[in-house]
């Protein structure tokens, strides 16, 4: 059987779903425990609960996606970390006015039929 | 090959000084960032501006740029380096620290011996190295556009991506992989599917990444959606909304039959409880009346109008607008 027609059963990931603990998620974004530790203080990703002993964070996947836009950010463009923080405020704003446009765009055409 | 006029991508003239080549690179990289803009092939002018600024930064590379520039460009626009080219400044190791190697031009590579034939930035990955390495392989992400009855039901989906790995020669390469994926049932817009060990290939017997897939629900003419709840406008006739009806209403399950209430006006919200996104906690379908008129009366109905106009003649529609 190629690739191709492989069929592979997949696993959902909601808020009850798999979780990155701190090594996991710095394993993936390929940086440092005080990078993610510092993004977490700045607000910039949230352990799913904000508990006092690091080891015992829990991340998701929108937290991982967000680290490593965070890194791509800071690499390619130079950013530090209030600049990132604010960077990803305001791009995540952005996204929300987008999509918020979308969808009032989609109800005024179904409106008007 | 084609030619690459770096001067072009990064907007500057062949005279601009390394101040003005490095404010236009901060610029457009800002610009064209794939985390940043929404255009439309914003990923490949990245790659062309962060190409072009690997080369003209360097004052040797660009010096070296500069007379291939000169003696290399053909009339038709096609490129050939002049005979027995070979740059000074190359890639081979250092200096190049920042961008992705694996991503630059045919052209780049030609000239300045760029990082696909070297492998990993310029570090050696055949041999000894590549055994001793264990290094887990990369996460993918990938985002998948479905339709909303699809989204509902849950289906299969061919899903194609691009995972970079390291060939017999110990080079980076990529390679496009395709996976049959069966979406459950009930996924919204946003979520997530995890397949493990379909990402990257690791190194040195390290561990494969994951495939991330991001789901995003193509706009549906009917329905539009909020959280879990599925929205839809139903339009009733005048004399439905007056009297109250039974009508028959899409869900994205298919057909129910609603129950109008007497009086109801344009605007007015119906819950359909369980009948939005199915899971644990299945959402409702909200339906919005929206009262319609018939394009044309018979006279026998503009009568009925007038006695109705007559009767209800106290009623202000326009009190709200203190009319």
């Amino acid at each position: 059987m190629t690739n191709k027609d492989q069929i592979v059963t997949v696993e959902v990931t909601d808020t009850n779903g798999s979780t990155f603990t701190l090594r996991e998620i710095c394993e993936r974004g390929d940086c440092h425990a005080e990078f993610v530790i510092k993004l977490v203080n700045y607000g910039v990703i949230t352990p799913l609960q904000e508990l006092p002993e690091v080891r015992q964070w829990q991340f998701d996947v929108a937290a991982l996606q967000r680290l490593q836009k965070a890194l791509r950010l800071q690499r390619d463009l130079k950013l530090n970390l209030p600049g990132l923080a604010m960077s990803l405020e305001l791009l995540d704003q952005v996204q929300d006015m987008r999509r918020e446009v979308n969808r009032l765009n989609q109800r005024i055409r179904q409106l008007m039929g | 090959m084609d030619f690459k006029d770096y001067y072009a991508v990064l907007g500057v003239s062949e005279s601009a000084t390394p101040e003005d080549i490095k404010k236009a690179y901060r610029k457009l990289a800002r610009k064209y960032h794939p985390d940043v803009s929404k255009e439309e092939n914003a990923s490949d002018k990245f790659k062309d501006v962060g190409e072009a600024y690997e080369v003209l930064k360097d004052p040797e590379k660009r010096a070296e740029y500069d007379q291939l520039r000169k003696y290399g460009a053909r009339a038709d626009g096609s490129f050939q380096p002049p005979p027995g080219w070979q740059s000074a400044s190359g890639f081979g190791g250092g200096g190049y620290t920042e961008a992705d190697a694996r991503q630059f031009s045919e052209f780049f590579e030609e000239m300045f011996g760029g990082g696909r034939r070297s492998g990993f930035s310029g570090a050696d990955f055949g041999g000894g190295f590549r055994q001793s390495v264990r290094m887990r392989g990369e996460d993918v992400h990938a985002r998948l556009a479905l339709f909303l009855e699809e989204a509902f039901n849950g289906c299969e989906k061919q899903v194609s991506f691009t995972v970079h790995e390291v060939d017999d020669h110990g080079r980076m390469m990529p390679r496009q992989k395709t996976l049959k994926v069966k979406i459950p049932a009930g996924m919204r817009e946003g979520q997530h599917i995890r397949l493990k060990g379909q990402g990257a290939p690791g190194v040195g017997g390290g561990e494969p990444g994951d495939l991330f897939i991001e789901i995003e629900l193509a706009p549906h003419p009917h329905f539009s959606i909020e959280g879990r709840d599925v929205l839809v406008t139903v339009p009733v006739a005048p004399w439905e909304a007056a009297l109250g009806a039974t009508v028959t209403v899409p869900t994205v399950g298919g057909k129910v039959n609603v129950k109008v209430p007497k009086g109801s006006s344009s605007g007015r919200k119906l819950r359909l409880k369980g009948k939005g996104f199915p899971g644990k906690h299945p959402g409702d379908q909200i339906v919005v009346l929206q009262v319609a008129m018939p394009e044309q009366h018979t006279p026998e109905a503009e009568k009925l109008y007038e006695t109705l106009a007559k009767l209800e003649k106290d009623f202000n529609p326009r009190s709200k607008l203190h009319v």
